[in-house]
């Protein structure tokens, strides 16, 4: 069941990656790319259309999707797409790296990515801009339940990779 | 042939006169053999009985090989023997031998239009091979509408037009010259209109040119002296096409010509006028690298060689506020008075000449041209590297005039990307290449790196000039340049970009960045109704066998107008051009479509529809508020009868009344088994006689109505067929979106798609039974699948129809008054009911 789904996401993936003519300019725009030239978009794409599957590597995690490489893409291709279906067959694959696991148990408990410091704070009060609201962990906690989210989140954890 | 020298007859649309069509019709049916070919499968001679006993046959003569001369002539025997008026050859497609048979029956002193066919091989025995009783039954059929069509045939006027043995030219780029040229020494009259003050177009600013880098100004230059002083040339520079009215052979033109403030007979470009002139303006011809007076030559070798003033810039020409140049000036050239003329004129053909612009780099923020002094296009370039160019063909760096040691020259900017142009720009690769080689050449130390995604050196000699640029140490990098940024300081440029052959991110600083800039498109500047595409070229008439015509007759197109290229291929089709239209020139009149649409006054509402419909401009409305057609613009595609609501214009051989008693008498037998199928005869009709060349069967119920353009079906078709009981109906066209040989017909004739449907609910009839479908010339399968997908709907409908008659009839036996009980069952009771209500709805909605 889980294969198929798979094989029918790849087939997708495949076909937004059709228009891509290998030209490079979202590779060079990467920011990524530039300190971790293991990382590279195009060969994402490249690999999509070449080979019809996508290796999972543990590197599609770098991506930052910042989508500079969308934004430039003279072909237009989906990259959006395409870069967070790579990453969520990963983790359908079990590679999920453990920053990623922490960072999804941060939201769990806190309702945030990251905290705002007190010059975040500090800046947005001389911006005039509201304070930031004070997520309800309880809602998040029910999201991460109803969702699935929460099974998900264990069963990463499970097959949890040894960083290398 | 009728000629007619008056124009108004033919062209503006007065109704030409038409024989009065004779009071009996007397018609000759010729069904022929083909050989085996119809023969074996269609019992030839009982189609011939029973044409003989169709109204209005008076002769029927079986031929084995109607199209051989000794069949052709047997018709021109019986035309004078048994006087006949009406010709019908039922043999193969008419796409095969209409001409044919209707050049035999003019040599019988018949009107040709009064001959048609029906088409019993393609449609009739080559698909039915197994069937030969339902195929003569086709056949039968076939012939039988062929005569309910003929009946009402009237002959058509073979009428032509004088034309004006004379050109206008758009733009006098390199493309415009030569075409101007070619036509001016096979000695015709050529308006050569440019808007800029120098004729030359883009080649004379460029330095040297590829594929052998040869001087560009010392090739042209001597070709701008020809054209300014052929005696066939009249030259309008600083002009611009106003308004074009009229057709082929017979255009008027009117051109404004912007005050030159100079007068150009007179200057001698003696260059004292600058020397006094107070006023810099930033020279457009040097791309702004440097300055020019308000009263200026674009270059020393401008044609016509003289200054201009430009008015914006100018302080005033009288002595009050400056004037300097006027009272400098011995010649007494400068006119503080001059104006802008119109000037009008007639000629006979038009060539669009108006090349393209380099693309806008300002588009294309992340390569910083605009911010970053030292990234410059490749225009830039070459008048940096031009002796006659700001620097004297120094290269140097704008931020800081030093040479540069180090330049990147970026590949397909403006090009083959979905936010700027799609398509390659097709000369810039050879430019980039020639930029690395002007620069080697001059500053051999200097390093010359390309950023090319794919170099496409296709042409003549390219090959060679890329192999030099490798000798010469040329790098190519394969990659295309993700951004440039700029050190603050030095102004260097540091490129990030990735070399994808070997995957792998460059980050490399360079004095100096040539943008390789790729073509815009500026088709649609000049006032005439040709279709452009996308990104603004012109569209030509078709892109294989009618590469320099478009769909307007009499109007062609060459050079960059059409698409970018280069210099070389922009002669060739400037040249091919000019050949095309010289053959109407040459011919001194033009034959106008005998089967071009007529308004019927009388009938008429002008409501305009038409005139939005016709992809031609052929319909205009004159100033007493008549719409009429210009016989020399239509061609007969039927577009604007398919959707005039007052049924007021007759386009001949395809008129309502001849489409309406082929439908009638294709559905006089067991109509719910029929498909009345419309098909265009140039593709869909093309692609079901191919279906009969590669012998490709399907049932044989199908009757296939062939019109010019699948523009010409109008809702009314299906719904008469609908009404007499048609089991499908059929609309076939070209592809959509480019494929219709009349532009837009195909477009027209899917917009109709929602009314006949809901005209079909309104009915109670099942909407599988219409069913619209493109088909081109080459799809001979899809034909026979159609057929036979639409034979089993039909067959479906007949079984049901079957079915309600035998009950009905069971009824009935059974006596009145059971009869009557069995209709309130609940059945036909509900459907009542259902009727019902659909009606007092619709009364609700008017
Ligand atoms: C930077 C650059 C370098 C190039 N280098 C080379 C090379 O080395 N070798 C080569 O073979 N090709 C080269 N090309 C391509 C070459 O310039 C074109 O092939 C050529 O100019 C096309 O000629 P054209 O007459 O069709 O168009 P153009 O040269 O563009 O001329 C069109 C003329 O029409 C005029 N015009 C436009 N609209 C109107 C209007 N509405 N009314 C009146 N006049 C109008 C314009 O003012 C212009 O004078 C280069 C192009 C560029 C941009
Ligand atoms: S920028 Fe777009 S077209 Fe170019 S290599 Fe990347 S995905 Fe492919
Ligand atoms: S979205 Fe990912 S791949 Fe694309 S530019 Fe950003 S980091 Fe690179
Ligand atoms: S569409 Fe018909 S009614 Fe309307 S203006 Fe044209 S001819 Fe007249
Ligand atoms: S729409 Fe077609 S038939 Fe009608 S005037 Fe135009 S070209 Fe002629």
């Amino acid at each position: 069941m889980e294969r198929t789904t798979d094989a029918d996401r790849i087939n997708e993936i495949q076909h937004s990656a059709q228009p891509c003519f290998q030209c490079g300019i979202c590779a060079a725009s990467c920011p990524i790319f530039r300190v971790a030239p293991d990382f590279n978009p195009r060969m994402a794409v490249d690999e999509v259309l070449r080979t019809g599957t996508v290796a999972m590597t543990g590197r599609e995690w770098f991506c930052a999707y910042c989508l500079m490489c969308e934004e430039r893409c003279p072909m237009e291709v989906a990259l959006s797409e395409i870069l967070i279906d790579i990453k969520n067959l990963s983790a359908n694959d079990g590679k999920v790296p453990p920053s990623i696991i922490e960072m999804m148990d941060v939201i769990r408990f806190t309702g945030k990515v990251s905290h705002a410091s007190k010059r975040t704070e500090k800046k947005r009060r001389e911006l005039g801009l509201p304070e930031l609201p004070k997520p309800d962990v309880d809602e998040v906690q029910t999201i991460f339940e109803m969702t699935g989210a929460l099974d998900r989140l264990m069963r990463f954890r499970e097959a949890e990779v040894e960083p290398e | 042939m009728t000629t007619s020298d008056s124009v108004s007859d033919a062209g503006t649309g007065v109704e030409p006169k038409v024989e009065a069509a004779e009071s009996e019709i007397r018609i000759g049916v010729f069904p022929c053999k083909c050989g085996k070919n119809i023969g074996a499968v269609v019992d030839i001679d009982t189609v011939a009985e029973y044409a003989k006993t169709l109204p209005g046959v008076v002769h029927v003569q079986v031929n084995t090989y109607t199209c051989a001369d000794p069949g052709q002539k047997e018709i021109q025997e019986a035309i004078r023997e048994h006087n006949l008026n009406r010709i019908i050859v039922a043999s193969c497609s008419p796409t095969m031998h209409e001409d044919t048979f209707r050049k035999t029956v003019k040599g019988a002193g018949l009107n040709p239009y009064l001959c048609i066919m029906a088409n019993i091989r393609e449609h009739v025995s080559w698909v039915h091979q197994q069937d030969p009783e339902g195929a003569t039954t086709k056949a039968k059929e076939l012939v039988a509408m062929a005569v309910a069509k003929a009946t009402s045939l009237v002959p058509q006027p073979e009428l032509d037009v004088p034309v004006t043995p004379s050109a206008l030219v758009v733009g006098a780029g390199v493309a415009g010259m030569q075409a101007s040229l070619d036509l001016a020494d096979m000695g015709y009259k050529v308006y050569l209109i440019e808007k800029e003050p120098t004729i030359g177009g883009i080649m004379a600013i460029l330095d040297k040119v590829f594929p052998q880098n040869d001087c560009s100004i010392c090739i042209l230059g001597p070709k701008m002296v020809d054209v300014i002083q052929h005696p066939n040339i009249k030259v309008i520079s600083m002009a611009e096409v106003d308004e074009v009215s009229g057709y082929v052979g017979n255009f008027s033109v009117r051109v404004r010509q912007r005050a030159r403030y100079v007068d150009p007979d007179a200057c001698t470009a003696c260059a004292e006028c600058i020397e006094v002139c107070p006023v810099d303006i930033p020279s457009r011809v040097d791309q702004n690298l440097t300055w020019k007076k308000a009263i200026y030559i674009p270059f020393p070798q401008a044609v016509p060689s003289s200054y201009v003033i430009d008015p914006e810039a100018c302080l005033g020409m009288d002595l009050l506020r400056c004037g300097k140049c006027y009272e400098k000036c011995e010649q007494h050239a400068v006119i503080p008075e001059d104006e802008d003329k119109i000037i009008e004129f007639e000629v006979g053909v038009i060539i669009i000449a108006t090349g393209f612009e380099p693309a806008d780099p300002k588009k294309i923020p992340r390569l910083g041209w605009g911010r970053y002094p030292n990234v410059i296009t490749s225009l830039e370039f070459e008048r940096l590297i031009n002796a006659a160019g700001p620097t004297e063909g120094k290269l140097v760096r704008p931020s800081d005039i030093t040479k540069p040691k180090s330049v990147a020259i970026v590949q397909c900017v403006g090009s083959r990307d979905i936010h700027t142009r799609m398509g390659c720009s097709n000369f810039c690769c050879a430019e980039s290449v020639k930029c690395a080689l002007l620069i080697k050449e001059h500053y051999p130390e200097t390093e010359v790196v390309i950023y090319y995604q794919d170099l496409r050196m296709h042409g003549k000699y390219f090959e060679d000039q890329y192999h030099k640029a490798r000798e010469e140490g040329i790098k190519f990098i394969r990659g295309r340049v993700g951004e440039i940024q700029e050190y603050p300081h030095t102004k260097n440029l540091r490129i990030s970009v990735e070399d994808t052959t070997h995957n792998e991110l460059l980050l490399v600083d360079f004095d100096m960045v040539i943008l390789s800039m790729g073509a815009e498109g500026v088709a649609g500047n000049v006032p005439l109704p040709i279709s452009v595409t996308q990104d603004k070229f012109y569209i030509e008439s078709h892109p294989k066998l009618r590469p320099v015509d478009t769909s307007s007759a009499g109007v062609f197109i060459c050079g960059g107008a059409e698409s970018p290229k280069d210099i070389r291929d922009s002669v060739i089709q400037a040249s091919a051009a000019a050949g095309r239209a010289s053959i109407i020139l040459q011919r001194g009149r033009y034959p106008i479509e005998a089967l071009s649409a007529r308004i019927q006054q009388d009938i008429c509402s002008r409501c305009g529809t038409c005139v939005k419909r016709c992809p031609y401009g052929a319909i205009i409305q004159d100033g007493t508020g008549r719409y009429t057609v210009m016989g020399a613009l239509c061609q007969a595609c039927g577009t604007c009868a398919g959707d005039c609501p007052k049924d007021a214009i007759v386009m001949p051989n395809f008129t309502n009344e001849q489409i309406f008693a082929q439908i009638e008498t294709a559905l006089k037998e067991n109509p719910e088994e029929k498909i009345v199928a419309f098909a265009c005869a140039f593709c869909s009709y093309r692609g079901s006689d191919l279906a009969g060349v590669s012998r490709m069967q399907y049932p044989t119920n199908a009757r296939v109505i062939r019109a010019m353009c699948s523009g010409r079906y109008s809702v009314k078709f299906a719904q008469r067929a609908f009404e007499l009981g048609a089991g499908s109906v059929l609309y076939s066209g070209c592809h959509l979106p480019a494929d219709c040989h009349f532009q837009t017909g195909n477009h027209w004739m899917a917009k109709r798609e929602p009314r006949i449907r809901n005209w079909m609910k309104r009915k109670g009839i099942n909407d599988e039974r219409f069913r619209i479908e493109w088909v081109s010339a080459g799809e001979g399968k899809k034909w026979q699948q159609i057929m036979t997908d639409m034979s089993e709907i039909a067959m479906k409908h007949a079984d049901e129809i079957r079915k309600k008659r035998t009950a009905k009839s069971k009824g009935k036996t059974k006596g009145g008054k059971q009869a009557k009980s069995k209709r309130s069952p609940k059945t036909q009771g509900t459907k009542k009911g259902k009727k019902k209500t659909t009606k007092t709805k619709r009364k609700k909605e008017d």
